[in-house]
């Protein structure tokens, strides 16, 4: 036990010092981008109406005094971290007043709900595929599936979206393109809801997966094509095990480790939100707002995306880490 | 192999039932024929349930709150309104000045009453300029503070302000052309502890449509009409047709265009001017602002370009007048528009009632104004330019470009410079450049060298035309490069006066009404910043002329109502003309997209009685004008 303890305690250190450095960095980077959120705000209220240059200069003073802009650096980078040790990034700039969390816990269940039923099915499809077409190379319909999914997948995913939006959209109009649910549609009919949003999915879900199951679809069929002229491999057939077993446990088993690792990779990065596909269907979600916060220079909203993303990519591979052992019998806590 | 099968198989099952039950219908339980749903091209509301549009960008504007439950003392509209573009909204007369401008007095409208039920008076319009003089931080505070010493409730429908200073134009304050301060309902605010920080949700409406419900991820709003909507000051031209109005975030170019070809979108705010030929080409039940070429609503706004005149290379009349007769403005509109542009030669837009007041009279003049190069005189104006776009336009788009030489300046635009290389050459070697070779060098020996700053994909048909335009320049010798700022990256530069040359505008006026204080107060040399500081809005180009000035002192001491407005403005325009401190490109033509299978009576250029573009306050009229396609 005390290996393990050992092994965790410095898993855990190395997690720490990952999301701090991490956090570090995308704060410089927030705060040494060229966009003002005063001077965005200012123009969202000046524009189109009538405004005078004098009441421009007062209304900047304001809105720094609000927006807490007025210390210097270090106050700033000290006040941050103490609020966000608490779980706090502060309030919007670009929604003032309201708090960046709350921004960010609501378009959260949209994004990861998409991605991770998406992000799950495509690598469960696109191994399964790959691990069969790797061990029955002979077979048909399963070469048929990779030339598809390997054509597919060169494919810029825009396109592939675009294709989808037109064919399902507009050719044979039958799938919401846009949105999460529909207008007005009851929330508190829980079925009637979740099935409007099952329908809106289809197509961002559709979209990911089409251009994302090639790339698990080869990565799996290479694994296995490998792992079949290993010596037990030969040897289990030499004694009569039989192939859906070898196959299950000699083969895809031996294959998974690294495409667990990729897939928990994934799975963190869930948290940025997929931006080309929030923007394409018009999807609500964290990739959505990060756009909208970058564009209107709101740097505590995207300070706030971003840290989210980067706890969550490294407790993934942290998660992983510890469970590895228990997912390949071949690695060990040493 | 048997769980693809059932993988593929229910995927097929899904479609198809979506397929039976027609999922694509974007309201789930509302009556499509009462409903119209225009687009909201603020996109998606970060905090949708924040309605307190007093507070500083805080929430959405334009999903109906500012054109549906809002109100304010007068608008004017950008075209001609249904009762004249000027309207008295909750105040019952024009503004009333004194005689020194100090003081106006302001009587409303009675009978106009909140949604839920409590009558507007003086004591809300009171309440709302003290609460925001109180307030700083608020949206209107500070023109509030530095304009107003006091205001004072007469009797329940009159309202006195006085000023701190004499302001002929107090009352633009409290005039819609696309805000203004809106009302404040006092009963509601009072009882907030804070009212920066209070949300207004759900919001008491003084329009003649109160919300419905919204989209807690800011997609939708929805807006029923009030069952006393003749109690709102809208009333008085008749009930509203929609029983339901929403405002929606559609998705980007593409997907407005199918959703208005599939009838789910029935007013696109703008498209690119493809997705308009697409629209023309494939939907029977279009309507757009002109019935054919150029399709678009011109806004009472004006792309240019715009020099920074704190750019000594900027500050010579020669090299501003030379960079202008290099521009071939036929490519100009064709690059930009696919020459659905409307351009304008002076620096006023060509929309509303600007034509009727300053284009059309100006013609003369500016057919015989000389331009002296310093080795001839010339006259650079040719008057046939809109004819020459639409003569170019017409083998491709046939009868959709009109013949009638009214209709083709309306459309099109009157004339603009000629290309002349010639005299540019003339007016730079005047300026002490010259050229070696096929480069043309600066006074002090550098290469010549201008960057056009736009706005990349953020706003491309403004790029399109910055991109043809450095075309131009180059071809002549000149090295003009394309300087793309995308968004807000642009605004932080343009008021940094980080720039050499940019497409945009500084010139807005009201469209509908002659006066052009709007923009031109601000445009005085005593709000001029200096290089290195953030300019104020809206003279970007930093221009500092004491007879420009002369003017706007002129204009502030005449009433907005006295006939003089026209003569100064058209004074103006000779300045801008012979200055040239931007160059005037056309008007910002909106491609607003109206389909009429649910809805008619849209407003258009043959009935202009207001501005389609649907984000506008003023196109709280289209309510009342438009009746169901199908009973």
């Amino acid at each position: 036990m005390k290996p393990f303890l050992a092994y965790l305690a410095k898993r855990l250190l190395q997690f720490a010092v990952v999301v701090f450095i991490g956090v570090n960095i995308t704060y410089v980077i927030t705060h040494a981008t060229p966009i003002d959120p005063v001077e965005q705000s200012v123009t969202a209220a000046t524009s189109f109406g009538v405004t005078s240059p004098e009441a421009v200069e007062m209304m900047r003073a304001s809105l720094r005094e609000l927006y807490g802009l007025e210390g210097s650096p270090v106050e700033q980078y000290l006040s941050f971290w103490r609020r966000v040790v608490v779980g706090d990034f502060g309030p919007s700039l670009s929604a003032f007043p309201t708090p960046v969390s709350t921004l960010i816990w609501r378009a959260m269940p949209w994004t990861v709900g998409l991605l991770l039923a998406s992000t799950l099915m495509t690598w469960i499809i696109g191994n399964l595929i790959g691990g069969l077409a790797g061990y029955y190379r002979r077979n048909r319909l399963l070469k048929l599936a990779g030339i598809v999914s390997m054509g597919v997948h060169p494919i810029p995913y825009y396109i592939v979206a675009f294709v989808l939006l037109i064919v399902f959209g507009f050719v044979w109009p039958v799938l919401p393109i846009s949105g999460g649910a529909s207008m007005n549609v009851n929330r508190e009919d829980s079925f009637g809801f979740a099935l409007d949003v099952l329908l809106h999915s289809i197509l961002p879900s559709l979209s990911l997966m089409a251009v994302g199951i090639g790339g698990w679809f080869m990565g799996m069929r290479a694994l296995v094509s490998n792992i079949v002229t290993e010596d037990y491999v030969t040897y289990a057939e030499l004694a009569g095990v039989g192939r859906r077993r070898i196959l299950r446990s000699y083969v895809m088993r031996n294959a998974l480790g690294p495409q667990v690792t990729g897939l928990a990779l994934q799975l963190g990065a869930i948290f940025n939100g997929a931006i080309i596909t929030e923007q394409v269907f018009g999807y609500p979600g964290l990739g959505s707002l990060l756009i909208s916060g970058v564009h209107a220079g709101d740097y505590s909203l995207v300070l706030g995306i971003t840290s989210v993303s980067i706890i969550a990519v490294s407790a993934a591979v942290l998660v992983i880490d510890l469970l590895f052992p228990l997912i390949d019998p071949r690695v060990e806590v040493r | 192999m048997r769980v693809i099968r059932l993988l593929m198989l229910a995927l097929a099952s899904l479609i198809a039932s979506t397929a039976a039950s027609s999922a694509q219908g974007t309201i789930s339980d509302l009556p499509r024929r009462e409903t119209l749903i225009l687009e909201n091209p603020e996109g998606t509301i970060k905090n949708p349930g924040w309605f307190n549009i007093w507070a500083i960008n805080a929430g959405g504007q334009y999903t109906g709150l500012h054109q549906l439950a809002l109100d304010t003392l007068w608008y004017i509209d950008p075209e001609r309104g249904l009762d004249g573009s000027w309207q008295n909204s909750l105040a019952a007369e024009k503004p009333i000045y004194n005689a020194d401008f100090t003081e106006m007095t302001v009587k409303l409208r009675p009978g106009i009453f909140w949604s839920d039920g409590v009558e507007f008076t003086a004591d809300d319009l009171v309440y709302t300029v003290e609460t925001q003089i109180k307030t700083p931080g608020m949206r209107w505070s500070a023109l509030l503070s530095l304009n107003v010493d006091s205001v004072q409730k007469v009797d329940a429908q009159t309202v006195v302000f006085k000023l701190k200073k004499p302001n002929s134009r107090f009352h633009a304050l409290f005039t819609v052309r696309f805000n203004a301060i809106w009302m404040m309902p006092k009963h509601i605010f009072e009882k907030a502890p804070d009212p920066l920080r209070f949300d207004f949700n759900k919001p008491v409406s003084l329009g003649a449509y109160t919300l419905n419900s919204y989209d807690p991820d800011g997609k939708w709003f929805l807006w029923q009409r009030r069952d006393d909507w003749q109690r709102t000051t809208l009333g008085r031209y008749g009930e509203p047709g929609p029983k339901y109005v929403a405002y929606v975030d559609p998705g980007p170019p593409d997907k407005r265009v199918i959703a208005q070809l599939n009838h789910d979108l029935d007013v696109i705010h703008d498209v690119a001017p493809e997705g308009m030929f697409t629209l023309a080409k494939q939907s029977k039940s279009l309507k757009t602002w002109f019935k054919g070429f150029p399709f678009g609503h011109p806004d009472p706004t004006l792309p240019a370009v715009i020099f920074n005149l704190q750019n000594p290379t900027f500050q010579n009349h020669d090299v501003r007048w030379a960079l202008a007769l290099l521009i071939d403005i036929r490519a100009v509109a064709m690059a930009s528009y696919r020459g659905a542009a409307t351009i304008s030669a002076i620096a006023i837009p060509p929309t509303g009632t600007h034509p009727d007041d300053y284009h059309k009279p100006m013609q003369d003049w500016l057919a015989g104004f000389e331009l002296d190069t310093g080795k001839e005189k010339i006259k650079p104006y040719d008057p046939t330019m809109g004819q020459q776009i639409a003569t170019m336009l017409r083998p491709s788009m046939g009868d959709q470009i009109p013949t009638d030489p009214a209709e083709i300046a309306r459309s099109f635009g009157y004339g603009w410079w000629k290309p002349n290389p010639t005299a540019a050459a003339e007016l730079l070697e005047r300026a002490g450049y010259s050229k070696r070779g096929d480069a043309w060098y600066t006074p002090d020996g550098k290469p010549f060298a201008i960057k056009i700053m736009v706005e990349g994909d953020s706003r491309p048909v403004m790029t399109r035309a910055g991109t043809m335009i450095a075309q131009q320049w180059r071809q002549f010798g000149i090295d003009a490069k394309i300087d793309v700022a995308q968004g807000t990256n642009m605004l932080d530069r343009r008021g940094a006066g980080d720039f050499d040359t940019f497409i945009g505008w500084s010139v807005e006026t009201y469209g509908g009404h002659p006066d052009l204080a709007f923009f031109l107060d601000s445009w005085h040399s005593q709000f001029v910043a200096p290089a290195g500081k953030t300019q104020s809005p809206r003279n970007w180009q930093r221009l500092t002329s004491p007879e420009l000035d002369k003017l706007i002192e002129q204009i502030r001491t005449v009433s907005f109502e006295d006939p003089k407005t026209v003569e100064l403005g058209r004074d103006y325009a000779k300045f801008m003309v012979r200055e040239m401190p931007i160059i005037p490109l056309m008007a910002y033509n909106v491609f607003t997209a109206m389909d009429e299978t649910y809805w008619t009576g849209y407003p258009t250029a043959e009935d202009p009685y207001t501005d389609p573009v649907p984000n506008w306050g003023n196109s709280r009229l289209m309510m009342v004008r438009l009746k169901p396609t199908q009973p």
